[in-house]
């Protein structure tokens, strides 16, 4: 008995933190299961079934929906050379490097309704971005970047891009800044040049932060843009903007439709941690070296 | 003793919370709708002095610019007259205006008094048991003065009490028609080949011919409800397509994507229409840069601010379709205020907006807004505009329909919206536009087998 009592003492302890993740993540989760499982009837009453899920299935905005945020996910790597580039320009300790650094990283700590709102003016057909392009004689290059089915996707992009880069921007350089400058020497002495120091010796040492940093983007670009969209587009024009989360919220407080909503949601939930299943599965290698 | 009893009971608590987030419901039938009071039943009795405290998610200053101004010194002026009653106005977003009340709903609470957008949005709270019926706790004899009450009367009793009246018509500047050589219609409006001939005039003149701003999906839907309306001879023909008996793919619901999209390919639009929202837009027409514009009463009032009484035109949209409903009036009430169920003071909700009605009330509204109000006693005198006249004139003479109220929310927002956004945006054709108004309503009798059954056994003239 005693023996047991020592055993399981420790979790006593872990009992009220254990309690408190349960409420905020495991509840919520088992909760939007059960809705997404419960189907109306025409009586306006519920029955269990998998009826939500079918309807999600045949929907085309789902599948439009699942499309845009798949596009989302070439931001990405594209957010991570940049990060990672900048980060490794900003090691060589320029002059001013801090402030660049700051400068560089500001953007993130700005709200995104904000960014986004900011973005809508310059990225109109006659917005700030397109009146430079024309005046530089780039005029062929002025497009409805919000306005156009092709276009609103890779600009809400570039705007998503300008904002997260400089969280991975951070993070790279830090590790940087925590590696052995004495291997970095070797390389040099040894002939390497800037080029083959990094990517031979310093990107193998950051393998773990860059694959943190993907996995956190990967996770934004599917669960985490709601406010650029909702912001800058509303979905439109027609739904070639519209993304999960925001079709999710729609059908949740617009269309009164919860079960619909929660089985949008298990969807998104599911195919998210599948995608970092596999992404961690592909890299075989333990986050703990973060 | 006392350790393994605290672990004992944190076991439990853990499983219990568990057992509670997994319990499967039986299938569970849908609560009763709870009948409201018959009539001359005792009303719940008038606060006297007690203290009372009203919130009220108001909607209106964008169909009105000065509405919020006006309501600012409404409840100044309530508060002397009632001086325990306290009126907190919440204003409302456009985007959110459905959303956010739906979230109140569901939670059952949150204002008393709401703003709702006319009819089909209405309803669609009054099945889910969220409201109360005004006409039972406002007289008969106040109610009487009270214009387009048809629009929230359902089974019998008033649901939603109007306000103001707007229509739309079409702005025209007179200065740009004169130098495009373009000669206003003689009677109220033009054929459509009319139109289109004095678009393409505008156009050579290198003016805007119409402006339109589409970003938010609103003006396509004007498009719907001025020009889409025209093939349809009463709104039942719409319900029929929506529960399904008729196909959207018909001309008559969605032939008018060819006209449009056949304005949008000849360029008499402005070019930025998906970058601009509604407004914008219309700022485009009140800053003189297009030729005509769609124009509420509000903005036909801006227009004549910013422009001059005698450079603004006014006539009716031109007339394309050959249904019943091609010559009715659009006018509405565009925005109800409703009593919510979860109110603990429907009465003196209702006295309050039974005070909105007050003769000094509809003065001020006009006043403050340009736009006329929903009420017998309203003064018309007060309209010296031409213009305004002209509309005060359309829209109190013969039938009125706003047709995108005859819509389920999810087919206005995920139908209508979106497919006016497709030809704006050319990223759709017409026939993409059919089909997506078909596999929207298809979408929501299947989502929604609830509400299709209200929809069903909604009959409408």
């Amino acid at each position: 008995m005693a023996n047991l009592t020592r055993r399981l003492e420790p979790y006593l302890y872990l009992t009220p933190a254990s309690l408190f993740l349960l409420l905020v993540f495991v509840y919520p989760i088992v909760q939007i299961v059960r809705t997404s499982l419960l189907v109306t009837n025409a009586e306006g009453g519920k029955t269990l079934g998998l009826g939500n899920y079918s309807l999600v299935a045949k929907d085309p905005v789902f599948w439009q929906a699942a499309a845009n945020n798949g596009k989302l996910l070439f931001a990405v790597p594209i957010m991570t050379l940049l990060a990672l580039f900048i980060a490794l320009l900003l090691f060589e300790r320029v002059r001013g490097w801090k402030i660049y650094r700051s400068v560089l990283f500001l953007p993130y700590i700005i709200a995104v309704p904000v960014v986004a709102t900011t973005f809508v003016y310059l990225l109109g057909l006659n917005g700030i971005l397109n009146t430079l392009l024309r005046l530089a004689g780039l005029g062929f290059l002025a497009k409805d970047w919000l306005g156009s089915a092709v276009w609103v996707i890779p600009s809400i992009g570039a705007v998503i891009v300008y904002r997260e880069f400089g969280f991975g921007l951070v993070l790279f350089l830090a590790r940087l800044m925590s590696l052995d400058k004495e291997i970095l020497e070797a390389a040099e002495i040894d002939g390497a040049n800037w080029w083959q120091t990094h990517w031979f010796v310093t990107l193998p040492q950051m393998s773990a932060v860059i694959e943190f940093f993907i996995v956190v983007e990967l996770i934004t670009m599917l669960s985490w843009v709601f406010a650029y969209v909702y912001t800058m587009t509303g979905g439109g024009p027609g739904f070639a903007s519209t993304i999960m989360e925001f079709y999710i919220w729609k059908h949740a407080f617009a269309f009164r439709s919860p079960g619909i909503a929660s089985a949008l949601a298990v969807i998104l939930l599911a195919s998210t941690t599948l995608l970092i299943v596999l992404q961690l599965r592909l890299r075989r290698q333990p986050l703990e070296q973060v | 003793m006392r350790a393994c009893f605290l672990r004992m009971f944190t076991v439990l608590a853990i499983a219990s919370l568990f057992l509670t987030a997994c319990a499967t419901p039986a299938a569970t039938t849908a609560p009763a709708v709870t009948q409201p009071p018959a009539a001359g039943a005792t009303q719940p009795a008038a606060s006297g002095g007690q203290p009372v405290e009203l919130t009220f998610w108001y909607w209106a200053e964008s169909d009105a610019p000065g509405a919020d101004k006006w309501m600012a010194e409404t409840v100044q002026a309530y508060q002397k007259v009632k001086p325990n009653v306290k009126v907190t106005v919440v204003a409302q977003s456009t985007d959110t205006l459905i959303s956010a009340f739906q979230s109140a709903v569901t939670a059952g609470s949150g204002p008393d008094i709401a703003s709702q957008w006319a009819t089909g949005p209405v309803l669609g709270f009054v099945w889910q048991n969220a409201l109360v019926p005004v006409s039972d706790y406002v007289p008969k004899s106040e109610m009487d003065n009270w214009l387009n009450l048809n629009e929230n009367t359902y089974n019998g009793k008033v649901w939603g009490v109007p306000m103001y009246l707007i229509g739309i018509g079409v702005m025209y500047n007179k200065d740009l028609f004169q130098k495009a050589g373009v000669t206003p219609p003689s009677g109220d409006r033009w054929t459509w080949d009319e139109f289109m001939a004095a678009c393409e005039k505008i156009k050579i003149a290198g003016i805007t011919p119409f402006a339109v701003g589409d970003k938010d999906g609103y003006h396509g839907a004007w498009f719907f409800a001025n020009v889409g309306i025209q093939g349809l001879d009463s709104t039942e023909d719409l319900r029929q397509a929506v529960i399904g008996k008729a196909s959207f793919k018909d001309e008559k619901y969605t032939g008018w994507y060819k006209n449009l999209d056949e304005m949008v390919k000849k360029g008499y639009f402005n070019s930025d229409v998906m970058s601009l929202t509604l407004d914008q837009g219309e700022r485009v027409f009140w800053d003189g840069k297009a030729a005509m514009a769609w124009g509420t009463d509000g903005m036909i009032k801006q227009a004549i601010t910013t422009l001059g009484e005698d450079k603004v035109g006014l006539m009716r949209p031109p007339k394309l379709g050959s249904g019943k409903l091609a010559d009715a009036g659009n006018a509405t009430q565009s925005i109800s205020f409703l009593i919510t169920k979860w109110s603990k003071h429907p009465q003196e909700a209702a006295d309050f907006l039974a005070f909105l009605h007050t003769p000094d009330r509809l003065s001020a509204w006009y006043k403050f807004t340009g736009v006329v109000a929903a009420d017998k006693r309203f003064d018309t005198s007060a309209v010296t505009s031409p213009n305004l006249k002209k509309m005060l004139q359309w829209e109190t003479t013969g039938p009125q329909v706003w047709l995108e109220n005859y819509l389920p929310g999810q087919v206005d927002s995920d139908a209508d919206l979106p497919a006016g956004q497709m030809i704006f945006s050319q990223s759709g054709s017409p026939t993409d536009a059919a089909d997506l108004w078909n596999r929207t309503a298809e979408s929501w009798r299947t989502q929604h087998p609830d509400e299709l059954k209200n929809w069903e056994g909604w009959q409408q003239k």
